[in-house]
């Protein structure tokens, strides 16, 4: 066997990235089969599947890890794939401490494999194994199996593929009906089930009794006996090659002269069919860099800009054109926009990810968290199957995680705290994700103690933050929270105190184009919601006319058009209201908001953002049309103001900003004077 | 191809096997009239095929071609010596195959 650790310089770095993409799958399907594996633990007999799947999983985590080299995760699935093979075989059952166990070594598998990945040392991994050996060896029941047997196993000092210390012979006989057959069980699956345990030493058919056909496969592999027991069933029955003939009614016949070569079993031979029928498919899977999907999205983004000039051009065109001819040329414009739109929606599904895969993350540190912290907490995680784009679920992954840690660690009581305070003792921490228009919202809710607005506002007043007769709402309260460096604990403990505050948390979010919001009970509970949008580079738009400029509002926030004769306007207090759909909806004037010129007299346009009690209306003059913009952010500091969203071209050379309505609608019914900072920052 | 130039052959259902031993298996679990066998395979060799199936009593009789590249006539001695019915090397004209199964499978004694 060749040294694992030998580097093979460019071939071995790439084969590396191969390696953690493929760790990274196995892990995420680990830690969901996990996950559902908990809740039966206990029960037997239950999730067979489950157990197969994961053994599987470990087996490859196994193979993939002594392939380049990475000895401690190869060491941590081998054990972990060890004590899978016990369940499985029925051996050993799982118990709340198996769990844990398992849990703990996953967890230190993927420490081990990020470590790699760093480039940092490995962590140490003899208690997460010596914790899988001690669960296996208290739940091993000594009926079905050997114990020496499942010691050595359990030992496994030397884990290298290809243990030939603990490597029996074993003559197995494959005797095919076709019952049996139409299942699937048939000569190709069984070889390539013995493949998977061992190596195929010979294999040969012989002729039983009358005519019946069996095939012998002798083949040597360190698994246990357990692994095969089941197989019986399957007329696949065995006996170890040393073992005295005739001692056992499974004995092989003694094996007819036969031409006794050696069969290779090589590359080609059949793929399996693993029992049970469940596939993993990974040949029709292309794993592709999320730069080269950017790349394409930027190609799309270019499209579309292209496609409005062409549009401009086209209308400019209307009157020196036939009519027929210039028909012709709208309706090929207009298939070109409807199949740019779905070249653009392809290619954004395939950067989709579902949001379970962030959730199945964060059920492990809820889990951890739990554990040390002694709280009693019941994680509900509602829509994982939203999907969102990949690029967004890597930014989001810490500013979540960090919502997650705050909420159990600041958030939720202890056992006696809530007892206390008549709540049930189990904490609820809620995970929730949801499509809303164009956006995905994401929240995370617990029914905690709730921030402590008190102290919060103290703490400000300390550090001048605020003057001192502020009243506090949840959106300052937020902001306030998201201040760097402001903190109302002093001693940062675990949980909470990773690197990641709320002011990275609010930063991430806004970075993204998405909206945090915080809505908070004392005593009731905490929740935060980020609202990020689905999409980064498209949109849908509204251009309207406000003060004779163009703006672009995204066309998910509007709710609906209306449009209003000045004369319908009311005046209540600092407001303008206008009644609607049985109520009032408070008006926005943007015009004024920009410092633009405002034409009166006239009837206008009121883009309603917003439902219910909370709906708002923004005054534009002049609904121009709908386009699919490209959004461009405004990073520079100089030109970056609450209220815009950000700039699009609108294919004539024009730079038009793209309004954030929700921004402005907050402005509005914040109790502030819409838009006073924005106004203010505007002005050149 | 080898199945598609046989399908002028009246009501005969094809069965293919990738390996020696898939093809011992299926010659286990249904009747087969006739077998057509290539000799490189990936785990058993062609001959060990023949050689199998000629030595037991309930397959003796089923007609096998051996249809291979190897044109050298050790190899078809080889064959025919092991029991094969009829040696074709490839490349092989189709008509000619059917011919020779159509001839093949009349032959065949009655009640073997």
């Amino acid at each position: 066997m060749s040294d694992p650790n030998l580097d093979g310089g460019e071939f071995f770095a790439q084969f590396l990235d191969d390696y953690f993409a493929e760790c990274d799958e196995h892990l995420t399907l680990v830690r969901r089969h996990l996950l559902a594996l908990e809740e039966q633990a206990g029960r037997p007999g239950v999730g067979q599947p489950l157990l197969d799947e994961l053994f599987r999983s470990f087996h490859t985590l196994k193979g993939i890890s002594g392939m380049v080299g990475l000895s401690e995760a190869e060491q941590l699935a081998h054990h972990l794939e060890s004590y899978l093979r016990a369940l499985r075989q029925g051996e050993a059952r799982l118990g709340d401490e198996g769990v844990e166990a398992l849990m703990a070594g996953v967890l230190m598998l993927e420490q081990v494999i990020a470590a790699r990945r760093k480039e940092v040392a490995a962590p140490g991994i003899d208690a997460a194994v010596s914790r899988l050996q001690a669960a296996m060896s208290d739940s091993a029941s000594d009926e079905s199996a050997p114990p020496t047997l499942a010691g050595a196993e359990a030992e496994g000092e030397t884990p290298r593929p290809g243990r030939d210390e603990a490597a029996r012979t074993w003559r197995f006989e494959f005797a095919p009906t076709p019952a049996l057959s139409e299942r699937g069980v048939n000569v190709n699956s069984v070889r390539a089930r013995l493949q998977e345990v061992g190596e195929i030493l010979q294999a040969a058919p012989h002729v039983r009794g009358h005519g019946g056909i069996v095939f012998e496969f002798v083949v040597t592999t360190a698994a246990d006996e357990a692994v095969f027991e089941g197989w019986r069933e399957e007329n696949l029955t065995y006996a170890p090659v040393e073992a005295s003939a005739g001692d056992e009614t499974r004995t092989p016949p003694p094996r007819p002269g036969t031409s006794p070569e050696r069969e290779q079993v090589g590359a080609h031979a059949p793929v399996a069919a693993s029992p049970g029928g469940a596939m993993l498919a990974p040949s029709n899977v292309v794993r592709v860099e999320l730069s080269r999907l950017d790349e394409l999205m930027r190609l799309i983004g270019e499209l579309v800009t292209s496609r409005a000039h062409m549009e401009d051009g086209l209308k400019q065109l209307r009157r020196s054109v036939p009519p027929a001819e210039w028909r012709a040329l709208q309706e090929t414009s207009m298939a070109m926009a409807r199949q740019l739109r779905d070249l653009r929606e392809g290619v954004m599904r395939v950067r989709m990810v579902q949001v379970g895969e962030i959730f199945e993350r964060m059920k492990f540190v809820v889990r951890d968290l739990t554990r040390e912290s002694g709280k009693e907490i019941k994680l509900e995680l509602q829509g994982q199957e939203t999907e969102i784009d990949k690029f967004l679920v890597e930014r989001m992954m810490d500013p979540l995680l960090h919502l997650v840690r705050n909420a159990v660690s600041h958030g939720l009581e202890t056992v006696a705290e809530r007892v206390a305070a008549g709540k049930p003792p189990e904490g609820r921490l809620t995970l929730r994700a949801a499509t809303a228009g164009d956006n995905v919202l994401i929240e995370i809710a617990d029914d905690g103690r709730g921030v402590d607005a008190e102290r919060v506002l103290a703490r400000a007043r300390d550090r001048g933050l605020v003057a001192g007769d502020v009243r506090l709402g949840d959106e300052l309260l937020l902001q306030l929270i998201c201040t760097p460096g402001f903190s109302t604990r002093d001693e940062a403990d675990r949980a909470s105190g990773r690197g990641v505050g709320m002011d990275v948390v609010g930063g991430a979010v806004a970075e993204l184009g998405g909206r945090l919001t915080l809505s908070t009970e004392k005593g009731r509970g905490t929740r935060f919601t980020v609202e990020l949008p689905l999409t980064l580079a498209v949109a849908d738009a509204l251009i309207a006319s406000v003060g004779g400029q163009r703006f672009a509002f995204p066309q998910s926030a509007v709710r609906e058009i209306i449009e209003v004769e000045p004369s319908a306007v009311r005046a209540l207090e600092n407001n303008e209201i206008v009644s609607y759909r049985g109520g009032v909806l408070p008006l926005v004037r943007l015009a004024r908001l920009f410092d633009l010129d405002e034409p009166s007299g006239k009837p206008f346009h009121v883009f309603v953002i917003g439902s219910g009690a909370h709906a708002v209306g923004l005054v534009v003059e002049r609904v121009i049309g709908q386009r699919e913009i490209v959004v461009r952010g405004l990073n520079d500091p100089l030109v970056k103001v609450a209220g815009v969203a950000g700039a699009t071209d609108l294919g004539d050379g024009r730079v038009v900003l793209i309004l954030d309505v929700a921004a402005l609608k907050h402005s509005a019914s914040g109790g502030r004077q819409p838009g006073q900072h924005v106004r203010a920052r505007t002005r050149r | 191809m080898v199945a598609a130039s046989l399908r002028g052959l009246p009501a005969a259902n094809f069965g293919e096997a990738a390996s020696g031993l898939e093809a011992i298996e299926r010659v286990a679990l249904g009747p087969v009239d006739l077998i057509v066998l290539d000799l490189n395979m990936p785990d058993m060799h062609g001959l060990e095929v023949l050689d199998f199936l000629r030595r037991h009593q309930a397959y003796r009789d089923i007609p096998v071609i051996v249809l291979t590249t190897r044109g050298d006539e050790a190899s078809r001695t080889d064959a025919l010596a092991a029991g094969a019915s009829l040696y074709l090397t490839k490349p092989f004209a189709p008509q000619a195959l059917a011919a020779q199964a159509r001839a093949l499978l009349r032959a065949q004694p009655e009640g073997a």
